[in-house]
């Protein structure tokens, strides 16, 4: 095995990992983790985020997007083609969510990962039927459980939840308002 | 004071509240709150209060009714409000104001993430999703991923590339008979309801005999005994038996 992978290897320089990041993200056609990529293209963390890092620049302006999810990145179409695709594949996503499920993806998606109970907390509802929906949906998952009495399960966003909103990643979505008190 | 109050109008409501979740006298509906033995959560005191001013709008009740209805009605939105921050309990004076803090502190918390909600719902409204290359079944439903000729064409078109080509070697007569093939098909699908697409073709030794399995097939799918199916876009073909419909 090391000896086949020692054969293969040669020094690439980042714009040649983007490539074979591409080849790889394109031919698996799922989201892959940080870990899976070392190992599948043999090169360090640093360089994989570098060169998903120039992944993401070279495909500027074209049909395909880079997409990151905590530590999972997948190639998808561009938000900017959403309408050909659609034309194409007629998908059937569910386009509205209600008011409250909105609620709680935005909470998910700037406190993650956070408990039903935090939820609640903020919401001041229950807000059991509303987290089953959205797990069920996808938009969702259990990232974890909180060492605490009980061991509640702590909920996080998903790749998913980014293809819906046509986001790079977490980062781009819309800042924090920041109040007068700091968020703990 | 409010204990006085709700005890001497117990005989004749205030107001009779009627709400899903708690349906009686509102002064009733403050005693059980306070007990912590009914969710104010469940009850909205907007709605409430909106029924209550239709209904005085009618009744013109006199003004110590008009008053004590206001006390009790602060006292539930203050109870509701305690609801929201269960650490802290409410009720003693002295730390009213680092309570009143807290529940500011709070709901502009809640106000920042339905701000946040809003913007999430106009991104998510104006479509401009993502796709990956593989759809997962629920985004295109199985039922729409039906097998095209095209489709079934070219996976017969595999099975034939694996099979030795047609040489001008051998003039035997070979006879493969079509009512065989459709009896074998029969009996593959009565052992096994589903079977891979290529798993027809397991016994065929030469083209001939794929053409005419594969012309069973479609016999078969033509009479309604077989259906084909794809679960997701690029999968297995699977060939599927099916009650054939005495239509027609």
């Amino acid at each position: 095995m090391s000896s086949m992978v020692e054969g293969a290897t040669q020094v690439r320089d980042t714009t040649g990992l983007a490539a074979a990041l591409e080849a790889v993200l394109f031919t698996l056609n799922r989201a892959v983790t940080i870990l899976e990529l070392q190992d599948i293209l043999q090169s360090p963390l640093p360089d994989i985020e570098a060169a998903a890092t120039s992944l993401t620049e070279a495909l500027a302006g074209r049909g395909l997007f880079l997409q990151r999810h905590q530590d999972q990145l997948q190639l998808v179409t561009d938000p900017a083609q959403a309408d050909v695709v659609r034309r194409v594949l007629r998908p059937e996503y569910p386009s509205r969510l209600s008011p409250a499920a909105y609620e709680t993806l935005a909470i998910i998606a700037y406190r993650q990962p956070l408990t039903r109970a935090r939820i609640e907390e903020i919401r001041g509802v229950n807000c059991e039927a509303v987290l089953e929906s959205l797990e069920e949906k996808g938009l969702i998952e259990e990232t974890g459980r909180l060492e605490a009495p009980g061991t509640p399960r702590l909920f996080g966003t998903t790749m998913r939840f980014l293809q819906i909103l046509g986001l790079s990643s977490l980062n781009e979505l819309p800042p924090l308002p920041q109040s007068g008190s700091t968020s703990s | 004071m409010t204990g006085e109050i709700t005890a001497e109008l117990e005989r004749d409501p205030v107001y009779v509240v009627r709400t899903p979740a708690f349906d009686g006298p509102i002064e009733l509906l403050l005693t059980l709150a306070q007990r912590a033995e009914v969710d104010l959560r469940a009850i909205s005191l907007a709605s409430l209060t909106d029924d209550y001013l239709r209904a005085i709008e009618q009744a013109q009740p006199p003004l110590d009714r008009l008053a004590a209805f206001l006390v009790i009605g602060a006292r539930l939105v203050q109870l509701k409000a305690a609801g929201l921050m269960p650490e802290a309990r409410v009720g003693e004076e002295d730390d009213l104001q680092a309570w009143e803090d807290a529940i500011k502190g709070r709901l502009e918390e809640y106000k920042r993430f339905k701000e946040l909600a809003e913007s999430l719902m106009r991104r998510h409204a104006s479509g401009r999703f993502t796709f990956a290359g593989l759809l997962e079944p629920d985004v295109i439903p199985q039922a729409r991923v039906q097998v095209s000729l095209d489709a079934l064409a070219s996976a017969f078109r595999q099975v034939l590339d694996r099979l030795p080509p047609p040489g001008q070697v051998t003039v035997e007569m070979e006879q493969v008979s079509l009512g065989e093939k459709l009896e074998e098909l029969r009996q593959m699908l009565a052992r096994q309801a589903q079977l891979n697409f290529s798993a027809i073709f397991r016994h065929a030794r030469t083209r001939l005999e794929a053409v005419v399995t594969f012309l069973a097939l479609l016999e078969l799918i033509r009479i309604g005994e077989a259906r084909v199916a794809q679960v997701s876009a690029f999968a297995e073909i699977t060939v599927h038996a099916q009650e054939r419909k005495e239509t027609e």
